[in-house]
């Protein structure tokens, strides 16, 4: 018989294997394991077992199964757990990992192992019957959807596994298996067969990237937020996102498991209910954040539970941010060292920038305003007009106009483009008003209410899609002071010292005329702001009704980057 | 279905549906010659139901009364068709779960249950939109399938959705859902408004 080590990785810190050989998620996990961190205990298949498999005609080679038994009973050895039965049963998550991520491969399939008895053993740890059944209604679920191919409904509150699998059996006329090895077995063949899927050879066709690669497999132990009220589950930032303040910001949902946060059914706690409940694990994951920020020297967002007061981490990524959380934190953490201010710069995109610095309804206007209408504030911005119901008559207008409709259909798209913003009476952030005035960039409100088109007809009106507030009049807009929002003035002075142009009020001498230069691009856009640069430019003239700052931002973005290549070539 | 060779009608609906456009255009839409639907439309011109310029087609408000008159005996047979309509179901489901995923390629969640602009940097975050929408793409092949076997003209669209999710898939970004090209929204929401229009029903706007 093969030895385990030959065919399957150990995840357990001792090494840091690279990712040509583990995968990017293998990787990461024997990576935070090294750090001392406290990650559910896994195990990989290499790549290279990938091109095994279909070499192998699509099947998995014995030796390989094999191994895969044996690491099994290595995480039932280190978490004291039983996979597919027992006292206390081990469940495990299997995901994919390439080196690099591409779309068509089998993401994630949780709960593997989960059956009648092990749905029992759990409803009996937990205390909570109805969280055992939705655990194995959900790896149903899942099954039946990425190893089946089933197109299922969502289950329903009452569903029970049995429903689920009738679902599935419904759709695909295929069986989702009982027993916890076949089960691992299909989901690991499964991911390996996405290597080769169609959508994932296209994507590789596309990127020029090679077929003779292949992607990892996953094997981790599940932790439960569920087992009674020390456990629970939850997400911690590094940093505020919305605001960028530098404390840990974070939500709780005691008696919680994984989804349930993300999945937004269930209402978290702040995180200082942890603190109060658990001071050891909040302590324990306050310090592993801060590792991990110094580790990747950006904020971090982590998904965690805590099992029976046991903390795991189970993911950590760069945080999403807000506009003004991204100014704060790129200059929080260049000023505490972690990062350069050219790293700084790079933190923020000139959108970004362009975003904090908007022109925004000045706060006496709007409170002087009457608001004629309250909906959902699908497309972020300020701009007002003439209200006009209809398409054509926007598109005829030779002033500033709102479109508003009932709702839209394809129809009105040239009225939505000729409109500077757009009401809507029905429909909500997925309407396809929301959908297309974000990819025009027209401010919108959606979802007003019934008949309001009619009573705004021909009024001036001022809308705000970052509020979802309707004004009548034409609203005065005031620009924002950069020393309103932390660290806006420091980011503005170090893109201004790194620009190698300068924004200058009007095009005098020495501006460029972006014809002479052989470039008719738009400086705002990375090519033209390089082409600018390029051409020895020195000085181009400030766009109109826009703060210089994002300029300056994409002139020294792209400085850098056209040194970053340099050195490389 | 006798209609089928009523190039005017088709060429008008297919108008209808672009709500302004080139023959070339509209040929695309409903699958016939350029210079038919060319003729088409100058005769709805004539008879006062589209309006015309510089080679550029309107439907005229009568021409929407004449079309919304003639709908229901031009598509009898699709209508009355329990395939069509079981079909439309399936494109229903797929059309929800694409205008969530239309709205995640936009805008990001973010903490607080707030959303922040795609700026396209976290390419893991877009690779995972994009094969959300390549397995809609597969299951709309299918429905597109079932529909063409009834209505030949409508499996048109599946080559315009194929061609914008290739270039989705290919990064460029704009393809998924730029209001300005045939993005894969684009292509999407005129079959939403073909099938509509052919079914007579009313587009419901998720809430």
């Amino acid at each position: 018989m093969t030895a385990v080590a030959d065919r399957v990785v150990v995840l357990d810190g001792s090494s840091v294997p690279d990712k040509e050989v583990v995968g990017n998620k293998g990787r990461s996990i024997a990576w935070m394991l090294s750090l001392g961190l406290p990650v559910p205990p896994a195990l990989c298949l290499p790549i290279e077992e990938c091109r095994r498999f279909h070499a192998n005609g699509g099947e998995l080679d014995a030796d390989t199964w094999s191994a895969v038994l044996a690491g099994v009973a290595g995480l039932e050895e280190r978490s004291g757990r039983t996979f597919g039965g027992g006292e206390r049963p081990l469940l495990v998550s299997v995901r994919s990992g390439a080196a690099v991520s591409m779309p068509g491969m089998m993401d994630t399939v949780l709960n593997l192992g989960i059956t009648e008895e092990v749905e029992a053993s759990l409803a009996r740890l937990s205390g909570d019957a109805a969280f055992a059944r939705q655990t194995h209604c959900r790896f149903v679920h899942q099954f039946g959807e990425t190893v089946l191919k089933a197109h299922l409904d969502e289950p329903a509150a009452d569903a029970t596994p049995a429903t689920v699998r009738a679902a599935v059996r419904a759709d695909t006329g295929e069986e989702v298996p009982t027993d916890p090895h076949e089960q691992l077995r299909a989901v690991i063949k499964t991911v390996f067969g996405s290597w080769s899927s169609r959508r994932a050879k296209a994507y590789r066709k596309h990127w020029g990237i090679a077929e003779d690669g292949g992607t990892a497999v996953v094997i981790q132990a599940m932790a439960f937020g569920n087992l009674g009220e020390d456990s629970g589950t939850g997400v911690l930032f590094s940093r505020n996102p919305l605001s960028g303040d530098p404390e840990p910001y974070g939500e709780w949902l005691p008696h919680g498991q994984g989804e349930d946060v993300v999945s937004g059914t269930h209402d978290p706690l702040p995180l200082s209910n942890l603190a109060d409940s658990m001071p050891a694990a909040h302590e324990r994951l306050l310090a592993a954040a801060k590792l991990l920020e110094r580790e990747h020297g950006d904020v971090q967002d982590i998904e965690f539970t805590v099992e029976r007061g046991d903390l795991y981490l189970l993911q950590t990524r760069a945080a999403k941010r807000s506009p003004q959380a991204a100014v704060r934190a790129a200059v929080d953490l260049a000023e505490e060292g972690a990062i350069d201010r050219a790293e700084a710069l790079r933190r923020v995109t000139p959108e970004q920038l362009a975003t904090v610095l908007a022109p925004r309804v000045s706060a006496a206007a709007a409170a002087a305003a009457e608001v004629v209408a309250r909906g959902v504030a699908a497309c972020p911005g300020v701009a007002g007009g003439v209200a006009v119901d209809d398409s054509d008559a926007a598109c005829a207008a030779d002033g500033d106009v709102v479109l508003t409709r009932p709702t839209t259909s394809p129809e009105d798209v040239s009225g939505m483009i000729a409109a500077r913003a757009v009401v809507t009476e029905r429909g909500g952030s997925t309407s396809h008003a929301a959908v297309v005035t974000r990819a025009l960039g027209r401010p919108s409100v959606v979802g007003v209410g019934e008949g309001v088109t009619a009573t705004l007809l021909g009024a001036e009106l001022t809308v705000d899609g970052s509020a979802g507030v309707v004004y009548r009049g034409i609203l005065a807009t005031e620009a924002v002071d950069p020393a309103s929002v932390p660290g806006l003035e420091k980011l503005i002075e170090w893109a201004r010292e790194a620009s190698p142009v300068e924004v200058v009020a009007d095009a005098g001498e020495g501006s460029i005329d972006p014809e002479a230069v052989g470039t008719s691009d738009d400086v705002s856009t990375p090519e033209g702001a390089r082409a600018a640069i390029a051409a020895g430019v020195t000085s181009v003239p400030k766009l109109p009704g826009q703060h210089e700052a994002a300029l300056l931002l994409r002139f020294a973005q792209e400085k850098s980057n056209l040194e970053h290549e340099e050195e490389s070539s | 279905m006798s209609s089928a060779t009523d190039t005017e009608l088709l060429a008008l609906h297919g108008l209808a549906v672009k709500k302004a456009g080139t023959p070339a255009a509209v040929a695309a839409v409903i699958g016939a010659e350029e210079g038919e639907v060319e003729a088409a439309l100058e005769a709805a011109v004539a008879a006062g139901r589209a309006a015309g310029a510089k080679g550029t087609f309107m439907v005229a408000p009568a021409g929407r009364e004449w079309l919304d008159a003639q709908y229901p005996e031009a598509f009898a047979g699709f209508r009355a068709d329990p395939a069509a309509t079981e079909t439309y179901e399936r494109f229903e489901k797929i059309n929800r779960e694409l205008l969530a995923l239309f709205t995640d390629w936009q805008m990001i969640p973010a903490a607080g249950g707030e959303r922040v602009p795609n700026d396209h940097s976290d390419a893991d975050y877009d690779t995972g939109v994009i094969d959300r929408l390549g397995a809609q793409h597969e299951r709309a092949e299918r429905a597109l399938d079932s529909f063409a076997a009834l209505e030949p003209r409508l499996g048109l669209y599946k080559e315009r959705l194929d061609e914008a999710y290739d270039k989705a898939l290919a990064g460029e970004v704009e393809w998924v859902s730029g209001a300005r090209i045939d993005s894969y929204h684009t292509v999407w929401f005129e079959l939403h408004e073909d099938l509509l229009r052919m079914l007579g029903r009313e587009r419901e706007e998720a809430p």
